[in-house]
């Protein structure tokens, strides 16, 4: 029962401290300081010092820097700018038009960036001006593009997942291959919805630009092609065993280099800028790994997971119970932490009750980043809400608003791979290597 | 005295990316050391400490340009007053863990140099001189949360609020 009790008072000193602003990785290694110098007699320190070492220097970690690097030169591209014109062509015939540019434009961005936010803020930036002066009607456009936005966590590259991967010991490769068929069945429902929505309302749909003849759309669309291939050349590189992740992530840094160089677009400014903001974001998230690794010591020490795992257990709840449970767990805790500081904080103590319950771990990997992703676009804080509130001007429970529908489109995603994993194990059994 | 801390923290951030640059080249030198036949003993654990470098390294130039992510749903609401005091809690607090992190990466570093700790990868580099990126890396941050500290005392810190933390999400 004591033990129950310190349990406890840990937990809410971790609530409060995060919620004072402290910085998250310095707090999670201050309550996992605390936790040790309680429960163990292992000098606090010197254990912090050698675990947060082997955490950091890692070599399965590479692959994150790397892919977040490459995120960083294909972002300072002409690629963001020629998205809208280079995809806009195609989507005319289709029953809601230009609207789908949002969802094929994240999806593609989607696969070049690892971050939601990032890819929301991107494509809306030419997107939306383009939707509002063409007439077409706000709600739609921005509930698109938030609910899209999203698909930036589910399809490969994913720094999310790569996260997840080093936590929850899954193989990174694995794990992005199994993020494919979810994240185009999620592009699918939300082009579905869209075709739904523009058939019941044709007069919401403004009339169609001029028609282009085949060589002229390939012409527009000119600089996302290459981008395609090199997409294609480095999920393929991962799926046919040639390459691991990290060797794939090199490789599209160096693919990256060309292109934009290619382009025009390399400089001495822009590869420095890359370089920097790269390092800055990796710095930001190694800082919150290394606390994490240090809390999920400190945890194991006060018996935490396997007391957790073994009270779920006798709970006797079903597999389908423990999802909606664990669902409902996410969602609360998305309402005020990031999604990476979700996965590293509860991945130490949730991965035994997972596993006891006999969920297949990279299946619980997409589960979780989906479920990550509908919290990005839930108030209150939803990054997503916030990047478009910045580029609109918009009140964000509007915004909120828009966007449910999409948001439901999601919990349909989570119920189909419940249903089906195979959506999620199928594309992963048959990879080479 | 400004224009020396910045430096420090620019510095480092340099040799960071420095490190970034260093692990994107062992990653491409052992892919071309399979396709071609060629074997560089320990090149993954090279990469593992460059990756180490790059992260501690640039840690105090990634907090003074605001993009360590934290919890700022409680402050944004604060009226200035108790914000300045719950700013002042945040950064001694941050600064007591980022002192007891540089502390310990130092005393660790240290203990290896002592005991002649090589890493147990076929390179058998000796491990101090890697274990050194975290010790300067964590001292430099507490450097830094110091100098922010000091700078809310007298009323004079900026917090940046940048595009770029968006981008994490």
């Amino acid at each position: 029962m004591n033990e129950l009790l310190v349990t406890t008072l840990l937990i809410v000193s971790l609530f409060l401290i995060l919620g004072s602003g402290v910085w998250i990785g310095l707090t999670l290694s201050g309550v996992a300081w605390i936790g040790m110098q309680l429960f163990s007699a292992r000098p606090a320190g010197d254990a912090m010092a050698l675990t947060i070492w082997g955490s950091a220097s890692s070599w399965t970690l590479t692959a994150l820097p790397l892919f977040i690097w490459m995120g960083e030169i294909l972002f300072r591209t002409r690629l963001s700018q020629d998205m809208f014109k280079g995809l806009a062509p195609w989507m005319q015939w289709l029953p809601g038009r230009l609207l789908h540019t949002n969802v094929m434009g994240c999806a593609i961005f989607a696969a070049v960036s690892g971050s939601s936010a990032a890819t929301c803020a991107t494509i809306g930036k030419m997107s939306l001006p383009e939707l509002a002066r063409r007439g077409y009607p706000d709600d739609m456009a921005i509930g698109s593009l938030a609910g899209a936005g999203t698909l930036g966590l589910l399809i490969p590259p994913s720094i999310i997942m790569i996260v997840y991967g080093v936590t929850a010991d899954v193989s990174i490769a694995e794990l992005f291959i199994a993020g494919v068929i979810p994240g185009i069945l999620l592009a699918l429902l939300f082009s579905g919805y869209i075709v739904l929505w523009a058939l019941r309302h044709p007069g919401s749909v403004p009339p169609r630009d001029a028609v282009m003849s085949f060589g002229q759309k390939l012409h527009a669309s000119r600089s996302l092609i290459p981008v395609v291939l090199l997409i294609t050349a480095v999920l393929g590189s991962i799926y046919t065993g040639i390459a691991t992740a990290t060797e794939a992530a090199a490789i599209g840094v160096v693919g990256s280099l060309i292109l934009s160089a290619l382009q025009g677009s390399l400089s001495w400014r822009t590869f420095k800028e890359s370089l920097l903001g790269g390092t800055r974001l990796y710095c930001m998230i190694a800082l919150i790994l290394a606390g994490a690794a240090f809390l999920t010591l400190s945890m194991g020490y006060i018996g935490l997971p396997r007391h957790l795992a073994e009270w779920i257990g006798s709970l006797g709840l079903s597999k389908a119970q423990l999802i909606v449970a664990l669902t409902i767990f996410y969602a609360i805790l998305g309402c005020f932490l990031d999604g990476i500081s979700m996965v590293v904080l509860t991945m130490g103590v949730i991965m035994p009750t997972v596993q006891k319950a006999g969920i297949d771990p990279l299946w619980f990997g997409i589960f979780i980043v989906l479920v990550v992703e509908m919290a990005q676009i839930t108030p209150p804080v939803g990054f997503n809400l916030f990047v478009l509130q910045g580029m609109t001007r918009r009140e964000i429970s509007w915004i909120a608003r828009v966007t449910l529908p999409f948001f439901f489109i999601m919990v349909l995603a989570v119920a189909l791979v419940y249903a089906f994993p195979q959506l999620v194990t199928w594309l992963p059994a048959h990879m080479k290597g | 005295m400004r224009r020396l801390l910045d430096t420090l923290y620019d510095g480092c951030a340099a040799l960071a990316a420095l490190a970034m640059v260093a692990l994107l080249a062992s990653v491409l030198l052992s892919v071309a050391g399979r396709q071609l036949g060629f074997n560089i003993p320990g090149i993954d654990s090279y990469a593992g400490f460059l990756l180490a470098a790059s992260g501690f390294l640039s840690l105090a130039h990634t907090l003074k340009r605001g993009e360590h992510i934290r919890v700022t749903l409680l402050l944004n609401s604060l009226s200035p007053g108790p914000k300045r005091a719950l700013e002042l809690w945040t950064l001694l607090a941050g600064a007591l863990l980022a002192g007891l992190f540089a502390f310990y990466s130092a005393k660790l570093a240290w203990q290896s140099h002592e005991f002649n700790d090589v890493s147990t990868g076929t390179d058998a580099t000796p491990l101090w001189i890697p274990q050194l990126s975290m010790a300067v890396g964590a001292a430099v941050l507490l450097i830094a949360l110091i100098d922010e500290l000091v700078l809310e005392l007298r009323g004079q810190r900026v917090v940046p609020t940048s595009d770029e933390a968006m981008h994490n999400e």
